[in-house]
């Protein structure tokens, strides 16, 4: 569902000049599978991200989401991926059904079904005792409902996930890894990204070490646990990050 | 592919949004229905609060005053004043009164009495000397403009002028010379009378009182026939009309003159035994055809074109940045960007609930404006709004007119605001950005509704102005003139309004389509940051910002020097390094300095590869004989379309086109004029449009636009409207020129041509005339210029237009460096505001 391959965007900064956000990034996910991109801040997990959304263009390589080239088809991929990170806000001025019957109203659901879809999630999600309340009056956790409902409200193939618990209190974080999992058993294919070790050993099949725009290790857990020799996620984790922190400072 | 459904379902949703903001409703709500009114009510009662301070009047030489009685005391007398209660607002201080006061010891005159008069008699000392300088003054200013009047006259008749270019430029300077004196004096006189205090001086001649008691003698004495001639010595009266009391006060007092004049007219006729009438032998009696809606839509005329601009733009401000910045602010921007719209539809979308904003906030504004207007009228009874005007509202198809010229103008400043909106990256930065838009936009409603300014073809194609003026136009004109020009003038209006609103619209999708600009962070911005960012990333062709920039530096150079440049052209000596006028000189200094050096010396700092950036390649020969032919070609045709064009730009002012005339002065070598004016600006202007500003424009990888952008620099760079025209078209020729063959040197070899055929036309067309023997049937001679027929002219389109389309055929001829991957975003005017790190 998701192929990436050589994928590379780079861009100009006041600061530090010249830089290259994700390098020659290639991997796959298919249908009901959870594929986790594990790194620090600053990685280059969101600029991923966003181009498999379609917000951000590729500088060099491909990416393909549901057959459709990002690139190319960019209208296409949207119709077909729910997308949610922290940076996709609510209205402030909308009303929480207002906002997920209008974006079910620009993925062109038809009326009747859009209804039944939104009355059926905001009762699954338990949404219903603020469904007329203006975004600006939200709580975060109903804010993160609304933006899930939002997410899924078109029953997409694919479904991109950006740190999506980050800021999160425990009860709400877990909401959202909950429904996450349910989306992984009705066969989605889902990307999720994170720096928290304990999501990506809970919910993910399959992981990506980003560092520095540059995939370190890809694999499954327990196939990279082997490979690298180390014990857990964390000790792996770090291990891989010192290793490409020494190959900068001997490269300068 | 534009899917109608996704627009309006953004559209609903942005007008709903809207409504359900504050802001919003205050600006199409809360202020026309409360503001107004209430301003109203407050402009009544502070007509009622209104009370004039008693100005001071100084007069000397109170005892000259012949009878009646033009003072009482300290007041003039009251008879008269057409309102008498108007004498109280006048205090009046004259000599007589101290010398009364000593006289009789009762008390004495108080220091500012005393002050008032000495400075009186010291204005009245120095005044002779100023109005000595007035007269020679006076004298100069006919002086010069019959010299000018003489050689534009013999210019129009294609003679040659009797008068030399160079002494009516000396005529000039001496009128300047005069003048500034004058004001000196002036300013002098205006300090002294500033000073003083009093508003008004004035001064009664000794002999007033004495001669027309001496001519009243003899008409009573021996008739009317002795009186052979009269020779009044008469008042004079100071006064500043800069200073709105000291205006106010000379009217009052020169009403006062006036009908104490006319008393002692009376009596003289009563002497000379004849009828009042006597004096008004020609006394027109007006009829004044103006109907009261007439007289109403006068001060509509004056009012709407004005209010409906401001209005339409402050209705498209705050919803713009709502839409644009405001969506970035508030973190939504994200997810409206990957909903399945395209962007265009978004940007659609939003344009269209700004445009709808921007309607209603300022049909309803007028709407309210117009109705308070003349409910006040209505209420205060005429008596202090009448002198305003009849405040009725406008007819109702003045009202049409209104709102058709509404919808021109609301889309212009919608695709506007939300361009600059969308470039912003919070509320707060779209202020910043939209407020020169509103500043510029002043400026031309302040020109709109200018008395003299009237709608003509060059105005109808200005953004702004056009619809402004048209509306001006249509608001005054009775019914009974709508004819065929006013259609030619609604269809010119609209037409160039709708693609200046596609224009905008474009660069505001343009905005909305590129990344750097939807995923900036508020982040610190450093000057010395910038500067080591843009030498860092120094590319082998400067960007899109850097050529803008240059553009600005070169004009505002212009500008700077322009006073100075001036003044070298009319000193009109030769001598100096050259063996050519001073006028030359300056015109190549000119070129070689503002305009060449600042290009050549952005392009060495801030590029890497100068070679490029200038085109300094080989040319190729193919392209060099193109364009050694073109000028040839498009010569005849340039010049019958700008002599068919005439009616269409502004005259030139006479002593504007004695200048330029004045450059190709027959006189002159020929060589001179072909360095000054064809070599000089084929070298310096093409490094600097065809070197610099075209590469940079290329950046960012659009070759049409960078070739239009290039060309419409060059054409504003020319500042004269005919001159940007021609310019203009003659920069697209040039431009393609250049991207077709990646040299500088043919476009230079272009430029010389045609600028020396331009030379040589205007120099030995009618000797070339003459030779071929008179008219042919390609050429003519008009008015002593060589002009062409239309023979001339399919011969010349039919070897031009395979030439041009064999230019414009593949303008992609970049210069691409493969060695460093040029990503296709220049950093534009983005430049300036650093681009984030989407992380």
């Amino acid at each position: 569902m998701i192929e990436v391959s050589n994928l590379t965007k780079s861009f100009s900064d006041l600061r530090r000049g010249h830089v290259v956000a994700l390098e020659e990034a290639t991997f796959a996910v298919k249908p009901g599978e959870v594929f986790g991109l594990l790194g620090p801040n600053g990685a280059g997990k969101t600029t991923c991200l966003r181009i498999l959304s379609t917000v951000l263009r590729p500088t060099s390589g491909v990416a393909k989401v549901a057959g459709f080239d990002v690139s190319t088809h960019p209208v296409d991929v949207r119709a077909r991926i729910g997308f949610m990170s922290n940076n996709t806000g609510v209205y402030d001025r909308m009303t929480a059904w207002e906002m997920v019957e209008y974006f079910g109203r620009l993925y062109g659901m038809d009326e009747d079904y859009l209804q039944e879809r939104i009355r059926e999630l905001f009762s699954t999600l338990q949404m219903l005792n603020f469904k007329d309340m203006l975004g600006s009056k939200m709580s975060t956790g109903m804010r993160q409902k609304v933006s899930i409902a939002r997410t899924i409200i078109h029953d997409p193939p694919v479904m991109i996930f950006d740190e999506p618990t980050s800021g999160l209190d425990v009860l709400v974080a877990r909401a959202v890894l909950q429904a996450i999992a349910s989306l992984k058993s009705q066969g989605k294919c889902i990307i999720y990204s994170t720096h928290i070790m304990r999501e990506v050993e809970k919910l993910c099949d399959r992981i990506a070490i980003i560092h520095r725009g540059r995939i370190l290790a890809i694999g499954r857990l327990d196939e990279l646990l082997a490979t690298h020799e180390q014990p857990d996620l964390e000790e792996l984790f770090f291990d891989l990050i010192s290793q490409d922190e020494e190959r900068v400072v001997v490269a300068s | 592919m534009m899917r109608w459904k996704n627009v309006r379902l953004i559209f609903l949703r942005e007008v709903r949004d809207q409504m359900r903001d504050r802001r919003t409703l205050f600006m199409i709500a809360i202020l026309p229905l409360l503001l107004y009114p209430a301003l109203g009510i407050g402009m009544l009662e502070l007509t009622l609060l209104f009370s004039e301070q008693p100005r001071s009047v100084v007069l000397l030489g109170e005892e000259h005053l012949p009878t009646p009685e033009l003072l009482i005391g300290n007041r003039f007398n009251s008879v008269w004043f057409l309102l008498p209660d108007n004498a109280e607002k006048l205090e009046v201080i004259t000599d007589g009164q101290v010398a009364k006061m000593a006289a009789e010891g009762t008390e004495e005159p108080d220091e500012r009495t005393k002050r008032l008069l000495a400075q009186a008699r010291a204005i009245q000392r120095d005044l002779p000397r100023q109005q000595e300088l007035d007269r020679t003054v006076r004298k100069a200013k006919e002086d010069w403009t019959t010299k000018l009047q003489r050689w534009a006259n013999a210019q129009a008749r294609g003679e040659a002028p009797s008068t030399a270019p160079l002494e009516v430029i000396e005529a000039e300077v001496e009128h300047q010379r005069l003048s500034e004196r004058q004001r000196e004096g002036k300013r002098d006189l205006g300090r002294l009378f500033a000073a003083s205090g009093m508003q008004v001086l004035v001064i009664i001649p000794p002999e007033l009182k004495a001669r027309l008691e001496e001519l009243n003698r003899r008409v009573i004495d021996n008739g009317l026939s002795a009186v052979d001639h009269v020779n009044y010595p008469h008042p004079e009266i100071i006064y500043n009309e800069a200073d709105d009391k000291s205006l106010i006060t000379y009217n009052r007092v020169r009403e006062v003159l006036e009908m104490w004049e006319s008393q002692i007219l009376k009596r003289q006729l009563e002497l000379a035994q004849l009828p009042e009438e006597f004096t008004h032998p020609v006394e027109p009696k007006p009829t004044n055809l103006a109907l009261d809606e007439q007289r109403s839509a006068n001060i509509w005329a004056k009012l709407f074109p004005a209010l409906l601009v401001i209005m339409s733009v402050t209705g498209a401000f705050y919803p713009a940045i709502d839409v644009g910045a405001g969506e970035k602010e508030r973190g939504t921007m994200e997810t409206l960007l990957i909903c399945p719209a395209t962007r265009s539809e978004i940007v659609l979308g939003k344009f269209l609930t700004v445009m709808s904003f921007s309607c209603m906030t300022a049909i309803l504004n007028l709407l309210s404006m117009g109705l308070t207007g003349r409910h006040m009228v209505t209420k205060a009874g005429g008596a202090a709004m009448s002198a305003i005007g009849d405040l009725s509202l406008p007819s109702p198809t003045a009202l049409l007119w209104i709102v058709v010229l509404l919808v021109p103008l609301a889309s212009l400043f919608s695709a506007l605001c939300l361009a600059l909106a969308t470039f912003a990256r919070s509320s707060k930065e779209g202020q910043y950005y939209l407020t020169p838009l509103l500043m510029i936009t002043l400026g031309l409603t302040v020109f709109c509704i200018s008395p003299g300014v009237e709608l003509t073809p060059l105005y109808s194609i200005l953004p702004v102005a056009g619809p402004a003026l048209l509306l001006k136009k249509v608001l005054l004109a009775p019914i009974a003139t709508v004819n065929s020009s006013l259609w030619f003038y609604v269809l010119s209006v609209l037409g160039t309004s709708v693609g200046y609103s596609i224009l905008a619209l474009w660069w505001a999708i343009d905005q909305f389509q590129r990344e750097d600009v939807l995923f900036r962070e508020a982040e610190r911005i450093e000057l010395g940051l910038w500067l080591k960012q843009v030498m860092r990333e120094k590319a082998p062709l400067p960007s899109f910002f850097e050529a803008g920039f240059c553009f600005v530096i070169i004009v505002l150079l212009q500008f700077a020097a322009m006073k100075a440049l001036g003044l070298a052209a009319a000193s009109g000596a030769s001598g100096g390094w050259l063996p050519i006028s001073k006028a030359q000189q300056a015109l190549l200094i000119q070129q070689l300095a503002l305009i060449a050096a600042p290009a050549l010396l952005m392009g060495v700092i801030l590029t890497t590869s100068v070679r490029r950036t200038f085109r300094l390649y080989w040319p190729d020969a193919k392209l060099c004989l193109v364009a050694a032919i073109l000028p040839f070609v498009l010569h005849p045709l340039s010049y019958e379309l700008t002599a068919s064009l005439h009616w269409f730009f502004p005259q030139l002012p006479d002593d504007m086109r004695m200048r330029l005339a004045r450059l190709t002065d027959p006189n002159q070598p020929l060589w001179a004029v072909l360095l000054v004016l064809a070599a000089a600006p084929a070298l310096c202007e093409e490094t600097a449009f065809r070197g610099f500003m075209l590469s940079g424009f290329s950046s960012t990888g659009r070759i049409w636009l960078a070739v239009v952008m290039s060309s419409l620099t060059f054409g504003i760079f020319h500042m004269v409207p005919q001159q940007v025209f021609n310019a203009f078209l003659l920069g697209m020729v040039i431009a393609l020129i250049a991207v077709r063959g990646n040299s500088i040197w043919p476009c230079m070899l272009f430029h010389f041509v045609w600028n020396s055929l331009m030379i040589l036309h205007g120099r030995f067309g009618s000797q070339w005339w003459e030779a071929v023997g008179g008219d042919t049937v390609f050429t003519r001679l008009t008015e002593g210029q060589l002009r062409y027929h239309w023979p001339a002219l399919v011969a010349a389109s039919l070897i031009a237009i395979p030439l041009l389309s064999w230019l414009a055929q593949s303008p992609t001829q970049l210069p691409i460096d493969p060695t460093t991957p040029h990503l296709g975003t220049s950093p534009g005017p983005l430049a300036i505001a650093p681009v984030s790190h989407p992380a």
